[in-house]
């Protein structure tokens, strides 16, 4: 899945966007809780490059606890979000995807797994609180966002379709 | 992402891997053993979303109009045949009070409890709620320039609604009192025990440090104690739903009796109110009256 510098300029990019609207949105958690998944488990990361990887999701991480949260301790989702970003990383390099439906399997597997260690990590951080709803709103939306960034990200030209 | 010797040397492929490594373990770090909020970042933060804060209550506002316009466009022409059958003026009249009778109706009541509790109280105005939420809270419009300071009580006329968590220019937030890192000192009206209220969500929360000593029934009034300096002592706080014997202490399970998804509008405590201010709502067990002369 490594791709040429133009395609992670706009990959960057791409991050960039979904950063702002993570701010933006902070009045509808639930439209904010998907666009934080989309960047932590598919823009943010890339193989070879976790350092890029882990600011971009740490990014991601305290956008969501910095906007409308009332956080008695705040770290605890940026630290999930860098650890799953930099799995998924790995896991891109390890095993890379190449169609539609496995990518779309992969990233229900992570956004779970994303789910439980923001959780416990927030658990950790600031203490128990409810699960809220924004998990399930990811989880629902995600054929859709993932069919879309696969689009927007793989369809092209790329070492994996010569 | 093989780990090669040549990576670990100061080079630029080492260093970003140093850099990796301190980001890492200096967010777990600082997750579990920070003893302070980023406070800076929370301020900056909240300026960058001040924007959108606008833009959601816009958005509720509107919601707010289309619920009221929720009938269909069929009833609303059959609604407005009969209108114009009637006394047009005069129903045109009646349905633009209707929204003013209800707000007026809860700024009635707010007034009455600012009647009954002989303290400087201000109200502000409910602007959006992130409650469903993880750590939602609710925004107010008021802020600095208004007075506000953090940690003023809140509340409506059916009980306390929280604190102020965090206090803007022109807008604050609101801990409501059933948000899991919310505390609140309570006593129960009936055996006087004191304890410690903390949230469990969705309008609840449960009290702590209460012995299983205590005689506590299902149903009986949770009031402020005072003791927390936020709210004075007597403050309808809400009803006992659940208890629940543990080994060393009750396990009180309490529903909260203000309505906390549907408040527009608040009241506002001044900061640390003294302890006693007014009888308490809910009045203790009358005792027989003793003769005059009697001991």
């Amino acid at each position: 899945m490594s791709r040429p510098v133009a395609q992670s300029g706009r990959q960057d990019l791409l991050c960039g966007l979904a950063l702002a609207l993570v701010f933006l949105c902070a009045p509808f958690p639930r439209l904010q809780a998907v666009f934080h998944v989309i960047l932590v488990l598919a823009l943010a990361p890339r193989v070879g490059a976790p350092l890029r990887t882990a600011l971009w999701a740490a990014a991601g991480g305290w956008a969501l606890e910095g906007a409308l949260r009332l956080y008695p301790h705040m770290g605890g989702t940026p630290w999930a979000d860098m650890t799953v970003a930099l799995l998924v990383a790995w896991m891109a390099g390890r095993w890379p995807v190449e169609h539609l439906k496995g990518w779309l399997v992969r990233l229900a597997a992570l956004a779970v797994l994303h789910t439980l260690l923001v959780h416990g990590a927030v658990r950790l951080a600031a203490g128990s609180h409810p699960w809220g709803s924004g998990w399930a709103w990811a989880l629902a939306s995600l054929p859709l966002w993932g069919w879309a960034l696969w689009r927007l990200l793989y369809a092209g030209a790329s070492p994996r379709r010569p | 992402m093989a780990i090669r010797a040549s990576n670990w040397g100061w080079n630029p492929a080492g260093r970003r891997r140093y850099a990796l490594i301190l980001l890492w373990t200096g967010h777990g770090l600082w997750a579990l053993f920070g003893q302070r909020p980023g406070e800076l970042w929370a301020r900056t933060a909240g300026l960058i979303a001040r924007p959108a804060q606008r833009v959601a209550s816009g958005w509720e506002h509107w919601r707010e109009k289309r619920r009221e316009q929720g009938r269909s466009y069929a009833e609303l022409q059959a609604e407005n045949a009969r209108l114009r059958a009637q006394v047009a003026a005069l129903e045109l009249g009646a349905a633009q009070q209707a929204p003013r009778l209800t707000e007026t109706d809860e700024a009635e009541r707010l007034l009455g409890l600012r009647r009954q509790i002989p303290l400087q109280l201000s109200a502000a105005r409910v602007i959006h709620s992130t409650r469903p939420e993880a750590f939602g809270g609710l925004i107010l419009d008021g802020g600095r320039e208004q007075g506000l300071v953090p940690d003023q009580g809140v509340l409506v006329p059916e009980g306390v609604v929280g604190r102020l968590w965090s206090v803007g220019p022109t807008q604050s937030k609101v801990l409501p009192a059933d948000a899991p890192n919310a505390s609140l000192a309570v006593m129960l009206a009936r055996s006087r025990a004191t304890g410690v209220l903390q949230g469990l969500g969705s309008g609840r929360a449960a009290i702590r440090y209460i012995s299983n000593q205590e005689v506590v029934q299902v149903g009986e009034a949770v009031l402020t104690s005072g003791l927390d300096r936020v709210f004075p002592r007597g403050l309808l706080v809400g009803y006992v739903s659940e208890v629940i014997k543990g080994d060393l202490e009750l396990r009180v399970t309490v529903q909260l009796s203000a309505p906390l998804d549907r408040i527009r509008l608040v009241l506002l405590l001044p900061p640390q109110p003294p302890l006693e201010v007014q009888e308490p709502f809910v009045a203790p067990e009358q005792r027989p009256a003793r003769k005059r002369g009697m001991p």
